[in-house]
């Protein structure tokens, strides 16, 4: 006893127990640092939004509520948009497992082409379709003259076509995933019993996706209602919530308006984060252990090999005919009305000083969204304290909140002292940050699950305090996933519209935007080119990443939001 | 149809992958009726072969025939085989009797004739009353009598089994090897089972095809296979034995005896094939059959003197390392309570029996 006693040092001196609270507590006080920032810029906004969408004159009301119900033209852009969501969902569903089946049990010789053609819009902001579809069907398109298409490119199924070709890579992704991770055996043994392969299909594999699908396509309804770019572009007179929403604020100055909109768009989006994180995650078909077997390429039925390919063909024709008019189009002056090939969309001055603006504002973005990030992934994983759930839900929920009521919810929030941010490249960068931490937190949650938590106990075993062992032990490790969430962020955020429409001040554009005018009011050159510049930005960040991919082992192009509205 | 007649013949049959050959002209006949066994170590080309015949993997050249009719054409869909994959694949969507009843729903059979045959195969592989169960709360050895009850229910020609057991813990194995025997002797259905497991092949086949490298080895009973093994690969792949280089130094064909000179001595065994004095063999000599014992045995021929260089007692048996001159000889001695157990460096004496399998040198 005595000897214990001796070890004993009482700690008189005041700054050395603050230091040894704060080493203790450190995991905690970051906690609720974060959670406190979380709540500021994630939580505050949509309440703003929300208050102002019941607040009158004379205190509480609900008569823009009734308005919006009774006026068919709001209760029209529900529907709409409820309509929109849910074609685009079936479409990009059934596109998706074509290609996912083709390229997981179709013939070798394809799978690789398919694969690549069906990711590529993840390299594209999803107005890209909306221009390239300007380019062929519109007013002047090429097809509308030479073949005298009387097609209304504006309008419904406009909208439909861009949104489809636009989330294609969400649904195929998570399709294809799901298929790759079927056991091969399931299928044979149901053809060994005497299936047809549109039985295996009908009977087995469909199936046994159906929980896969199903997530793949609640995603892909959430990322299109929420979708602003290509509704508010091709929309035309038909109205959809999101493009409303911008001209209620924008044009009308109607916040009240505004705020019911927003909030109606943002309830099946908050629904079906839900339904998405928490009722469907562990429904899961399990099947037994033994050796994973390779699944070898099988004969496809003509039955089902041709249409399958048909589908997938046209899907990819598309898409490639896409990319290819607006390449084209970004080089010569008016394209299908004066074919010859220029330089001035490229040269042009202000769209280069966008795309620096846009660069600038993504570079302040990355950084603060990925330090965040991975110190929210640590608190995550480590934290032993309550809440640590409610934390990682706020923390992923941003990919589903619609950017346009995250724009109103900024402006709304941030528009008065001492909370005044309007007007300031910071309110650009910060809803993107908090929109886009999902994947960088993710990203971080999944590379501290590699490292064993012993390594860190090692370290302070050997002495060191908590801050040592963050610095020389916790990020080092986690740098990869740092720099993921860096270029995440980065091409996440430049790409990004519909919050930063709400956001920018004159004088100050951004690439994103300044696509957005030239698109609407025509100016399809110019578009074309911005979006190129902004397609080559995106595939040197892709490149990157892959390479930080390879060295981490963590696939962002499998996360969920990884495809940006 | 004469009786004659193998249910599966296989000619030449011939799979790479890419430049790697993993089959190199494989032929056999299985007869009906007839458990045959596929045993090789990983990468032998057992599993493969065996999709091939389900009609899972192409062939690149050589024929499947299948009761007299080419099958190597047609997808499995097509073909009266059936198959039990490693890891079951029951389908997790469905209960019990819709998978066993699922080959039988795709035959568009009447849902009551599916019914009864449901409750026939339930009771055949003893899970009656589980019927309505979901895979996902059956046991391991449950989910093993589905898969074989789904495989059973077509009646199929050839039944395929691709290590049916290895999924199974060590005790139901030898539980579900018997039954599965039993169950093959039962209904006569020809039956081809891959395993790695040379003890398994061993007690359930009745001809075994050892596997290596893409070519068959040997083809035999069981017996065969382990007391004579036509190579060195075949002699180790079936348990532990002892080589010993040797040659032929007397044959007295009158006396069908002969013997061998070998780095411990001079070796006397019964021939049991045509040898000349002169030639150079290997003999092969299993563990178990040798003979320990401390004092001098009363037989003359064999007997060698020799110093307990490692002792294991594992229980039914005992393990002895044992240095004689010239080299060092693995015994086990089963009944070690009977013969005694001998220590370390304990002076014995081994006495190896004259039936002695020999491999020829070339």
């Amino acid at each position: 006893m005595a000897k214990a006693e001796s070890l004993y040092v009482p700690q008189s001196n005041l700054w050395e127990r603050v230091k040894t609270f704060v080493n203790a507590e450190l995991v905690n006080i970051l906690a609720t640092l974060l959670f406190l920032l979380l709540v500021l810029f994630l939580l505050y906004p949509i309440i703003a939004v929300l208050i102002k969408s019941v607040k009158g004159p004379q205190g509480l009301t609900f008569s823009y509520y009734l308005k919006f119900f009774t006026k068919g033209y709001y209760f029209r852009s529900l529907t709409n948009t409820l309509l929109l969501g849910f074609i685009n969902t079936v479409v990009c569903l059934v596109v998706g497992f074509c290609l996912a089946y083709l390229t997981t049990r179709g013939p070798l010789s394809l799978r690789k082409p398919l694969k690549i053609v069906s990711m590529m819009p993840l390299i594209a902001p999803p107005y890209l379709f909306a221009i390239s579809l300007i380019i062929l069907f519109g007013h002047n398109g090429i097809m509308t003259k030479a073949f005298g298409i009387k097609w209304s490119l504006y309008g419904f199924t406009g909208v439909v076509v861009a949104q489809t070709l636009a989330f294609i890579p969400l649904a195929y992704l998570m399709i294809e995933n799901t298929l790759r991770s079927l056991n091969p055996n399931l299928e044979e043994s149901a053809y060994d019993l005497g299936a047809s392969e549109t039985t295996i299909i009908r009977t087995i594999t469909i199936p046994l996706l159906a929980p896969g699908i199903l997530k793949a396509g609640l995603l892909v309804f959430v990322m299109t209602i929420a979708e602003f770019g290509n509704a508010a572009i091709l929309g035309g007179r038909t109205p959809f919530l999101a493009p409303d929403t911008y001209t209620m604020i924008i044009g009308e100055a109607d916040f009240e308006m505004g705020s019911v909109l927003s909030v109606i768009l943002i309830i099946p989006c908050i629904i079906i984060f839900f339904l998405h994180n928490y009722i469907l995650t562990g429904k899961k078909f399990t099947t037994i252990g033994g050796k994973p077997v390779a699944s070898e390429p099988r004969k496809m039925t003509p039955f089902v090999q041709i249409p399958f390919l048909i589908i997938s063909c046209t899907a990819g024709l598309a898409i490639i005919i896409s990319f290819a008019v607006v390449l084209i189009a970004s080089f010569t002056k008016i394209l299908g009305i004066n074919n010859q090939i220029v330089l001035t969309h490229i040269k042009n001055f202000d769209s280069n000083l966008a795309i620096y603006n846009s660069i600038k504002v993504s570079l302040v973005a990355a950084l603060i969204g990925a330090i965040i990030g991975t110190l929210l992934a640590y608190v995550i994983v480590r934290g032993k304290f309550f809440g640590r759930s409610f934390i990682e839900m706020i923390s992923l929920s941003g990919f589903a909140l619609p950017g346009t009521v995250i724009g109103i919810g900024y402006l709304l929030a941030f528009n008065t002292p001492p909370l005044k941010l309007t007007g300031g490249i910071m309110i650009l960068a910060l809803n993107c940050v908090f929109r886009f931490l999902a994947v960088g937190v993710e990203a971080g949650i999944s590379k501290l699950h590699q490292i064993n938590i012993e390594i860190e106990e090692a370290s302070s075993d050997l002495g060191a305090n908590f801050m040592t062992t963050f610095y020389k032990i916790v990020l080092p490790l986690m740098f990869p996933a740092f720099i993921a969430g860096f270029i995440y962020t980065f091409m996440t955020t430049i790409v990004s519209l519909s919050a930063v429409v709400f956001l920018v001040s004159p004088g100050f554009d951004l690439a994103a935007v300044k696509i957005f005018d030239a698109a609407v009011y025509g100016e399809i050159g110019n578009a074309s080119a911005t979006t190129m510049k902004l397609v080559v930005i995106v595939i040197i960040c892709m490149i990157i990443l892959n390479f930080v991919t390879k060295k981490t082992g963590f696939d962002i192009s499998r996360k969920k939001g990884s495809v940006t509205v | 149809m004469s009786i004659n007649l193998p249910m599966l013949m296989l000619n030449d049959i011939r799979k790479s992958y890419d430049r790697l050959e993993v089959l190199k002209g494989i032929s056999m006949e299985v007869q009906k009726g007839e458990l045959v066994t596929f045993v090789g170590p990983s990468g032998c080309g057992k599993t493969t072969l065996l999709r091939i015949i389900g009609g899972f993997t192409p062939l690149d050249s050589g024929e499947v025939i299948l009761d007299g009719q080419r099958i190597d054409h047609l997808p499995p869909n097509l073909r009266d085989t059936r198959i039990c994959f490693q890891n079951y694949a029951l389908f997790p969507h469905m209960t019990v009797a819709e998978n066993i009843g699922y080959g039988l729903k795709i035959k568009k059979w009447k849902k009551a004739r599916i019914q009864g045959r449901v409750e026939e195969l339930l009771k055949l592989v003893k899970l009656e009353g589980l019927g309505g169960r979901m895979i996902d709360k059956l046991s391991g050895g449950q989910q093993q009598r589905v898969a074989l009850a789904r495989a059973l229910s077509l009646e199929p020609k050839v039944l395929l089994l691709d290590e049916p057991l290895s999924n199974l813990d060590a005790n139901l194995r030898l539980m579900m090897r018997g039954e599965i025997r039993k169950l093959q002797e039962r209904l006569k259905i020809t039956t081809i089972f891959v395993t790695h497991d040379q003890f398994e092949a061993i007690s359930i086949s009745d001809r075994i095809v050892v596997l290596h490298e893409g070519r068959i080895q040997q083809i035999g009973s069981p017996v065969e296979i382990y007391e004579r093994p036509t190579n060195e690969f075949i002699a180790s792949f079936v348990g532990y034995v002892n080589f010993l280089d040797g040659v032929i130094e007397k044959v007295d064909r009158g006396l069908e005896r002969a013997t061998a000179s070998t780095s411990i001595g001079e070796i006397h065994f019964v021939p049991e094939r045509e040898i000349n004095v002169g030639d150079r063999v290997k003999l092969v000599i299993r563990p178990e059959t040798i003979s320990l014992s401390r004092s001098e045995p009363r037989v003359s021929n064999n007997v060698f003197q020799g110093k307990v260089e490692i002792g294991m007692y594992v229980g039914s048996l005992a393990k002895y390392t044992v240095e004689v001159k010239g080299g060092k000889i693995i015994i086990d001695q089963s009944n070690p309570r009977e013969t005694g157990i001998f220590k370390t460096d304990e002076k014995i004496y081994l006495s190896i029996p004259e039936n002695i399998h020999l491999l020829m040198k070339h």
